[in-house]
């Protein structure tokens, strides 16, 4: 297994920023998903073992995190979010300097950090110091480094935050060359879904610091494929009070008229026919929705409620 | 290529695992140097540098000259204990003069040391690699104790040498036994001005302000320790680094062998063993409280 938490608490004065986290991830490329404040910086210092958790356990490829942080380091690599740096250093110098910091020689870790500028593409910008850089090349630089010892993990926190489109397409290509080489295994953590989407083949979601989903990305968006979009000649909310007493999971569309419609495993579009049927609705439009990682993504965080809190009920208009 | 372009260069040469050849090395040996090849791109640190070479320059010519001067003269116009005694006086000018020039030096050169790690948010970077807070902790002393360690030891070997070749037959023996004071002072200012920098730049965040208040300290910290001392607090005198130095290389010229040296010990025949193991430990206090000051810095900013 990948990664691997057990009750992992971590409370910053009043704030509590892990609040008992468990699940375990395997994968290739893994995405580290949640919105601001979820809590994914600081299960990535807590897997580096920079930050201590009050309570839990982490174990990353097998190691425990917590007791033995160093061991767990020597096969990890990491590119914080911040604007960490080392003043006064060039690219190519930072990217040694990491890998000497690891414990190769200065021979070996030049040649190595240059083997890793032209793996992220830093031309002979390697060669300038590092406060003369772009958004983009520092982000460069900082993955060179977490890569520069040949890690066996790599986190990635935020890489593609305050990158333009170009520099951002490059930097997830690469995550997807590393995540198809033989080489480290990769953690993404970032808000933005479409990155996870292009580059992960497993996912963990976050949210108040939590882990509300945590496995292969299939089997999110797998869950996802029986959802149908119901539209009816008029607003219908005893449809989707029928569905709803069958336990089938029902939420409002765009419009009143429309229902999204999730089925449990084994019933088909015929359950929905039926139930308009029997309450008397009219269908007029019925459609299986594509699986979207931001569909599951919302329901995993409880952004998306799973039964309507009101219906607008259709104005009576007295006759006559 | 078609349109003239270079492709891009990303993947070009795909991921390469690495292949460890040798044995791994040791960490505080790239922070040291880290350190002193960035203080050496500073107009400021070649000043430094520059100075104290100049000092003792002017230390060296001074002790030539006077040891030539004998030896030219012959045995009978100078007293033996005259020579060893103005090599002594020497000695003990240089090594007080260069004490604060050094301490100006290091300030130059590495006030910035952890203090600027702090400020760039460069902590992270090095605690997420397979490194302690020790290994950090002495890369850090490592750098910034080879300033004073070539403006104060080094040369201070150095004078001794020269000082020791070039003087008459019948005094090399005599001045032999000048090292042992000159190179103990030597080190102990090197340890004590190290860990005390180290210290004030694990507190502070710029490595200018960092590099003034030290200074600053240090003069004032020596300006009104002498006053009170003059103005009969004793107590105070401890207070002076630099003065403390003096009393310990004093007493170990005194308490050494039955030479010429030992007659040299000016103004202060007989110092009270109480005296010199209170200026010891005065400057191991110091020393100490700067080591403690990185350790909370450290203790405090990363875990484990």
């Amino acid at each position: 297994m990948l990664l691997s938490f057990q009750g992992v608490r971590k409370q910053f004065g009043t704030t509590m920023a892990l609040a008992g986290v468990t699940g375990a991830v395997d994968g290739r490329a893994v995405g580290l998903l949640g919105p601001n404040g979820a809590g994914k910086t600081t299960l990535m210092k807590v897997c580096l073992g920079l930050i201590r958790p009050d309570a839990g356990s982490v174990s990353v490829m097998g190691m425990d995190a917590v007791r033995d942080p160093n061991a767990v380091r020597h096969r990890l690599g990491y590119s914080a979010e911040g604007p960490g740096r080392m003043p006064g250093l060039s690219g190519l110098e930072s990217v040694a300097f990491a890998a000497e910091l690891c414990g190769l020689r200065y021979r070996e870790a030049l040649l190595r950090a240059h083997d890793m500028l032209d793996l992220v593409g830093l031309d002979e910008s390697r060669y300038r110091p590092v406060e003369t850089y772009s958004t983009g090349m520092h982000q460069r630089v900082k993955v060179a480094m977490a890569l520069v010892h040949d890690p066996d993990l790599v986190l990635l926190d935020e890489p593609t935050s305050g990158l333009d489109p170009e520099s951002r397409d490059e930097l997830l290509d690469l995550v997807v060359h590393l995540r198809d080489s033989d080489g480290p295994a990769v953690v993404l953590s970032t808000h933005l879904l479409h990155d996870v989407e292009r580059t992960c083949d497993a996912v963990m979601i976050m949210q108040n610091g939590e882990v509300r989903f945590a496995g292969p990305l299939r089997d999110l968006q797998v869950g996802r494929a029986s959802e149908y979009e119901v539209r009816t000649a008029l607003p219908t909310p005893a449809l989707a009070e029928h569905l709803a007493a069958r336990g089938v999971r029902v939420t409002l569309g765009g419009r009143a008229d429309v229902l999204m419609v999730g089925l449990p495993d084994g019933d088909g579009p015929e359950a929905i026919w039926a139930a308009a049927s029997a309450c008397g609705a009219s269908v007029v439009h019925l459609k299986a929705r594509a699986a979207s990682l931001e569909d599951a993504f919302l329901e995993a965080v409880g952004m998306r409620p799973a039964v309507p809190v009101s219906w607008p009920r259709p104005a009576v208009v007295p006759r006559g | 290529m078609a349109d003239g372009r270079l492709p891009d260069q990303i993947h070009a040469v795909g991921y390469r695992r690495h292949v460890r050849k040798r044995r791994p090395q040791r960490a505080p040996w790239p922070i040291a140097r880290t350190l002193l090849v960035l203080a050496w791109r500073r107009r400021a640190t070649k000043f430094a540098l520059l100075a104290c070479g100049g000092a003792v320059l002017i230390a060296g010519a001074a002790l030539v000259a006077q040891l030539l001067f004998r030896r030219l003269l012959g045995a009978s116009p100078i007293a033996p204990t005259h020579v060893v005694g103005s090599a002594q006086e020497v000695f003990a000018g240089f090594l007080r003069g260069q004490f604060y020039l050094t301490a100006i030096a290091i300030a130059v050169i590495a006030g910035g040391c952890v203090a600027e790690d702090r400020a760039a948010g460069a902590l992270e970077l090095y605690f997420s690699r397979p490194l302690s807070r020790l290994d950090y902790a002495l890369g850090k002393l490592l750098g910034a104790g080879l300033v004073p360690l070539s403006t104060l030891v080094v040369p201070t070997l150095l004078l001794w040498l020269v000082a020791v070749g070039v003087s008459p037959p019948d005094l090399g023996a005599e001045l032999l036994w000048l090292a042992v004071p000159a190179l103990s002072a030597a080190t102990l200012g090197t340890v004590f001005l190290t860990a005390t920098l180290v210290g004030v730049s694990a507190v502070g965040q710029k490595a200018r302000t960092v590099s003034v208040a030290y200074v600053t300290g240090m003069i004032l910290l020596s300006a009104v320790g002498e006053g009170l001392c003059e103005a009969g607090q004793r107590w105070a005198g401890y207070l002076v680094p630099e003065r403390d130095l003096r009393t310990v290389v004093d007493a170990l010229l005194h308490s050494g062998m039955p030479s010429l040296a030992a007659q040299l010990v000016p103004n202060r025949a007989a110092l009270p063993n109480a005296d010199v193991a209170l200026s010891l430990v005065a400057l191991l206090v110091f020393s100490a409280g700067g080591l403690a000051l990185l350790a909370m810095r450290l203790r405090r900013e990363v875990t484990g």
